[in-house]
């Protein structure tokens, strides 16, 4: 067979982090291998079409990563990034209504007022950009600096740019607590506080209150309320990344997946395939680096290997929590139309919402989440979510779910027109992870079908048309399905382990490996489970791993590069950010 | 001043405010030095040829994703994947592509199993075509030996002719047919080629086989591409589909791989592909192609179009009538396409199908035909579809199981994919809506019939997707068409699509064709693409960095040559 190949380095895993970590480092001219396991790259940027004329998205749909330098870094519009921006598709002044169990109610101008606010949109100029990358797009500092409430970097913005928000509470309290100060209704902000468990961080924990509102802001002020979906869904902004890979001369191989990371000395130095792999050659060597863009349990329990560990650092591994809800997916087809139900359909002096925003038999006026009338339905969800209870047990009408906008859907594609169906917006609902699941972790697939009709009831509570004889196709996967699907996705988690105080930033995903290194040399860790800022397909971790490559002399971008302003440089290694010198 | 407006209106999407600049996109018009309409395996061949070349190429991909029938898909989701493509990878041995762009190594792996086109009989006897022509000949025996014998001798002619001629003509510009009857008369094997070609594949095989389960199997072999049993005027295809029905190629990892590996060769070598971005129109200035317009609003300039759809699109709803003159209308709207389609019948199960047989070498086939006792039943069947009918009785199939060769396809660890496909109509009589479900049934009645371990306990999921499905994924295919048009005489050659375009360029100055309603066709051949590239390269004056392979070369030296 043939020979081994080599390379600088080579990248297991070619979800969003390891392909844009490819895309940096191919850009930074060093022989880049991306290994993929699956038949596609994507990872969770995934697009599907079950049946013809109908694309599901089983799981990232929306855009969260727009203030990422990725961007501008990467060039990604010279790669065909193009976002799907309807003009009839921006906030509508008299649309902007939450759903609560007995209707729309809706929200204030001191509502927004204190979340834009929150989310530096108000500044002179508006800090908002500033504001998200200091959250998401700044490598945790070095473990011998530390951390005060003057230079966590969020916190470095706020000062900067709006000094009558900062307060030690921004740093301590939860999430509702800065809602309760800056915004008014219940309804928003158990909205929000839903939109911020979903992407990561929960409303009710304290210490992330910010990063729970930077999670959901960026669903909504950076996209200015707009359907942030980019053109083919979230798989069409990964072919960006992917393509920027490839044009830097990226090597990407699919279906090819690793057994083992060889080590030698203490020192990774490339990677062995799985027999199955579709690859000649089934040793890859890596000159400068192996790069573990696959989950951390996998990465050391699996790949690495106790041989190779202390028992110490595998305990932590293992403890590594992954206690997060699993989000379901449905996406229905039916036969007619899924319609709002009445009380759903008007709101106070509103007249027909149905009206407002939706065009086409399959359009929903909006996305959002239901029902949202107070936090105690939110605190019942997430015990009953959190709570390792196995199947859920809440009434159908006060389990919360959120539906992302149908308009998001490209106006090319054949979903607003099927000649056969209707074919819902997807809805997503979280559910226990059946890795925590009291029935064991194939439990959901044994009651696969009552699970599926479980949900259809939550939705049957603000949509007619939910009926079995109208029902053609319910698309769904189980927590379990969806992990192998997608290897990453432990226990169908989205965000790959919880986004809670003790895991986020200096933390993630357990001290010593916050700056994305490894106990083995020349091993990096960058997946969402194993790094700050976690999930939600940001190129931040790619981002953030570049600081830490550069300072281990073993990347060394053009200068395209910029280093995040709030970095703060490793003692005796060289600086990623060419103004601020390291203490050598 | 804060900018976030609220309560005075729309927000309005402007490109220069903070919020627009998040997000850089790809510009509203560019330019490019060719664009090419279709992300199939033509249009990412001539597109990788192209920019290599030095060209900026730009290929607009409709779907999410490129590769067009070269998809991986998972039809049956969650978790088992299948490839609507996956017996069709039958050129390897001779596209160009394969070895310009050294795909044929690590970038992508093939499998040739032995085992490769199997036919089963209700008593549980069997029939097979293998690579190795020994082991074919050990099946055929069963029956007659004389057919055995037979086969052995024929075998060696027709490979010499697809060797020599069939395979190398299809990267080669087509010749007239009066031009191919000179050029064959040089050879022995240009002669003999010319003799069958005159033939109808039901001639050819029953004038030299006498046993109807070995007619039967070669029958089915030599059609089940498209040809048409009763044609006369391309029997040379007989040779070629009989000799690839014993050389079909599995693509390791799922046909998408090749796809990929194209899509990554146009991008490592500066061109681009846009996917979501269907194109509604061909740019006309002065006469000549100015590029083309996008379903989003986008534009994209190019002095050269080359479309891989089929020639209606092409010229009447891309190009509009205005634009070609009565002639080229006249035959554009007198295209026909194929008469037959494809109903799929796609399943997960708990283990690979056991079929009754007296050969156990069909359980590890690559391909399986079901349901047919009789060459007559395998013709009835045909008729019935030509005549827009299904009859379930007298109904068959090619099976496969793809996750054998290949467990990437199926998540679930130990489990199986496999998928049963029969010829059937696009207008099929009693409509699709009202015979779906019972002509699946059907399916899957003559497949446990076959094989008794597919049953409702075995199977996890299935889903079927019929002509008419067809052709809403690929809109393209129209009426389902799978090769976009029929393979008939005066659709074949240089008719292909029209005498005018066969040679991919067209009437309309930098508008080119290059799909596989384009000579030589359709399946994964490469051809179109191929020649499609050849002819953009010397039309712009554009050093080609790559030469003919040596089949070709000797082709040319000894056909086309004084």
């Amino acid at each position: 067979m043939s020979k081994d190949e080599r390379f600088d380095v080579v990248i297991i895993g070619a979800g969003p982090n390891g392909m844009a970590t490819g895309a940096y480092l191919a850009k930074s001219g060093l022989s880049v291998c991306v290994l993929e396991e699956r038949t596609e790259c994507g990872g969770a940027c995934e697009t599907q079409e079950p049946i013809p004329g109908v694309r599901i998205y089983p799981h990232a749909m929306l855009m969260y990563a727009s203030p990422a330098p990725g961007f501008d870094q990467l060039e990604l519009w010279k790669y065909g990034f193009r976002m799907n921006w309807d003009p009839t598709d921006f906030v509508a002044p008299e649309s902007m209504l939450l759903a609560c169990t007995d209707g729309w109610r809706s929200y204030t101008d001191k509502d927004l007022e204190g979340w834009g606010i929150l989310g530096g949109l108000f500044g002179t100029p508006p800090f908002s950009k500033e504001l998200m990358r200091s959250v998401f797009w700044t490598p945790p500092h070095p473990a011998e600096v530390e951390v005060t409430a003057e230079n966590i970097p969020y916190m470095q913005v706020y000062k900067e740019h709006a000094p009558e928000v900062w307060s030690e509470d921004l740093l301590n309290g939860t999430m509702f607590d800065v809602l309760d100060e800056y915004c008014e209704t219940e309804w928003f902000k158990t909205c929000m506080a839903y939109a911020a468990w979903a992407s990561g961080a929960a409303a009710h924990w304290e210490g992330v209150a910010i990063p729970a509102i930077a999670c959901a802001q960026l669903l909504t002020l950076t996209n200015m309320g707009a359907t942030s979906f980019p053109r083919g869904g979230l798989h069409g902004y990964f072919h960006a990344i992917h393509r920027c890979a490839v044009h830097n001369g990226a090597v990407i191989r699919t279906s090819c997946p690793v057994d083992e990371i060889i080590i030698d000395d203490g020192r990774a130095i490339g990677v062995r395939l799985r027999d199955t792999a579709a690859s000649g050659g089934k040793t890859i060597r890596a000159n400068k680096a192996v790069i573990a863009a696959c989950d951390v349990h996998q990465a050391f329990l699996k790949l690495v290997g106790p041989r190779e560990l202390d028992p110490s650092f595998i305990q932590n591994i293992k403890d590594i929590s992954l206690k997060n809800q699993t989000l379901y997916v449905s996406q229905y087809m039916t036969k007619e139309p899924l319609q709002y139900k009445d009380k759903f359909k008007t709101a106070d002096g509103i007249g027909d919402i149905t009206k407002l925003r939706a065009s086409g038999p399959n359009a929903y006026p909006w996305g959002g989440v239901y029902p949202c009338d107070h936090r105690d339905i939110y605190y019942a969800d997430v015990a009953d979510a959190d709570g390792f209870k196995g199947r859920p047990t809440l009434k159908p009408e006060h389990k919360m779910w959120f539906e992302a906008p149908s308009l998001a859907f490209d106006p090319s594609d054949c979903q607003g027109h099927h000649p056969k169906g209707h074919i819902s917006a997807p809805f997503e609902m979280a559910l226990t992870s059946p890795d925590y699941h009291i029935e064991g972790e194939d439990a959901p697939d044994t009651y696969r079908e009552w699970l599926g009709e479980y949900m259809t009831d939550c939705y049957a509570s603000v949509f007619d048309g939910l009926e079995k004889d109208n029902i053609i196709h319910h698309w769904f996967a189980t927590g379990r399905e969806v992990e192998l699907r997608n290897t990453g996705l432990i226990g169908g988690t989205w965000a790959g382990s919880r986004h809670c105080e003790d895991q986020l930033w200096g933390n993630r995903p357990c001290p010593g490996l916050e700056r994305y290194r490894t106990p083995i040399d020349g091993l990096y860790h960058a997946h969402q489970t194993s790094g700050h800022p976690g999930g939600l397909c940001l190129m931040a971790i790619p981002y953030n791993l570049m600081h830490i490559l550069i300072e281990d002399g073993i990347a060394e971008p053009g200068n395209w590069w910029y280093a995040a302003p709030q970095y703060i440089p490793e003692e005796g290694k060289i600086s990623a950010d060419p103004n601020k010198k390291s203490k050598i | 001043m804060p900018n976030f407006k609220y309560k005075e209106g729309y927000y309005k999407f402007d490109p220069n405010d903070l919020f627009g600049h998040m997000q850089q996109e790809f510009p509203d018009e560019s330019e490019f030095d060719v664009v090419i309409i279709g992300g199939g395996p033509n249009g990412l061949m001539a597109g990788a040829y192209l920019a290599k070349a030095g060209l900026s190429v730009c290929i607009c991909e409709r779907r999410y994703e490129a590769g067009g029938g070269l998809a991986t898909e998972e039809n049956l989701y969650p978790c088992f994947s299948t490839n609507p493509h996956v017996l069709y990878h039958m050129m390897v041995d001779y596209m160009p592509v394969v070895r310009d762009f050294d795909l044929d190594g690590p970038a992508l792996t093939w499998i040739r199993p032995n085992n490769q086109t199997g036919m089963v009989f209700e008593d549980g006897s069997s029939i097979m075509l293998n690579r190795m022509v020994q082991d074919t000949k050990d099946s055929f025996k069963k029956y007659s030996f004389k057919d055995a014998v037979t086969f052995g001798k024929k075998i060696r002619q027709w490979r010499t002719i697809v060797q020599d001629i069939v395979a190398p003509a299809t990267y080669i510009p087509p010749m007239a047919p009066i031009d191919i009857t000179m050029a064959m008369q040089k050879t022995d094997i240009g002669r003999q080629m010319l003799d069958i070609g005159e033939m109808s594949a039901v001639d050819i095989i029953t004038e030299s086989f006498e046993h109807d389960k070995v007619r039967a199997l070669l029958l089915y072999a030599s059609c089940m591409w498209g040809l048409d049993p009763h044609e006369t005027g391309i029997g040379f295809m007989v040779p070629l589909m009989i000799d690839r029905a014993m050389n079909k190629c599995y693509c390791y990892g799922g046909s998408h791989k090749f796809a990929s590996a194209l899509g990554r060769a146009v991008m490592q070598n500066g061109g681009l592909i846009l996917e979501s971005a269907g194109v509604n129109k061909i740019l006309m200035e002065d006469g000549h192609v100015a590029g083309v317009t996008l379903d989003e609003g986008r534009t994209i300039k190019s002095k050269v179009v080359m479309s891989t759809l089929d020639p209606t699109t092409t010229f009447i709803d891309l190009l509009g009538p205005e634009h070609i003159s009565e002639d080229l209308k006249d035959s554009v709207e007198g295209w026909t396409y194929d008469k037959w389609s494809f109903n799929t019948l796609h399943i997960a199960t708990d283990e690979p199908p056991k079929y009754k047989t007296d050969d156990l070498f069909i359980n590890d086939s690559f391909m399986n035909i079901v349901g047919f006792e009789t060459m007559d039943q395998v013709l009835s069947h045909w008729d019935n579809v030509i005549n827009k009918k299904l009859d379930t009785d007298i109904m068959g199939g090619h099976s496969t199981c793809e996750s054998l060769f290949d467990p990437t396809l199926s998540d679930k660890p130990g489990k199986h994919v496999s998928m049963f496909q029969i010829h059937a109509p696009y207008d099929l009589e009693g409509t699709w809506d009202e015979r779906n479900e019972e002509i699946k049934q059907a399916m899957l009645a003559k497949w446990e019939k076959a094989a008794p371990n597919i049953n409702a306990e075995t199977i996890i999921s299935s889903s079927t997707e019929n002509p008419e499905e067809i052709a809403i994924r690929f809109p393209q295919m129209r009426s389902g068409a799978i090769k976009h048009g029929d393979y008939k005489p005066i659709q074949m050659g240089c008719f292909r699509p029209n005498q005018e375009c066969s040679s991919t360029d067209t009437p309309i100055d930098g508008l080119y064709v290059c799909g596989v309603s384009t000579y030589p066709g359709g399946l994964v051949l490469g051809g179109s693409g191929y020649i499609g590239a050849n002819k953009v390269a010397e039309d712009l004056d554009v050093k080609k960095w790559w030469e003919p392979t040596p089949e070709m070369e000797l082709y040319t030296k000894t056909y086309l040559e004084d």
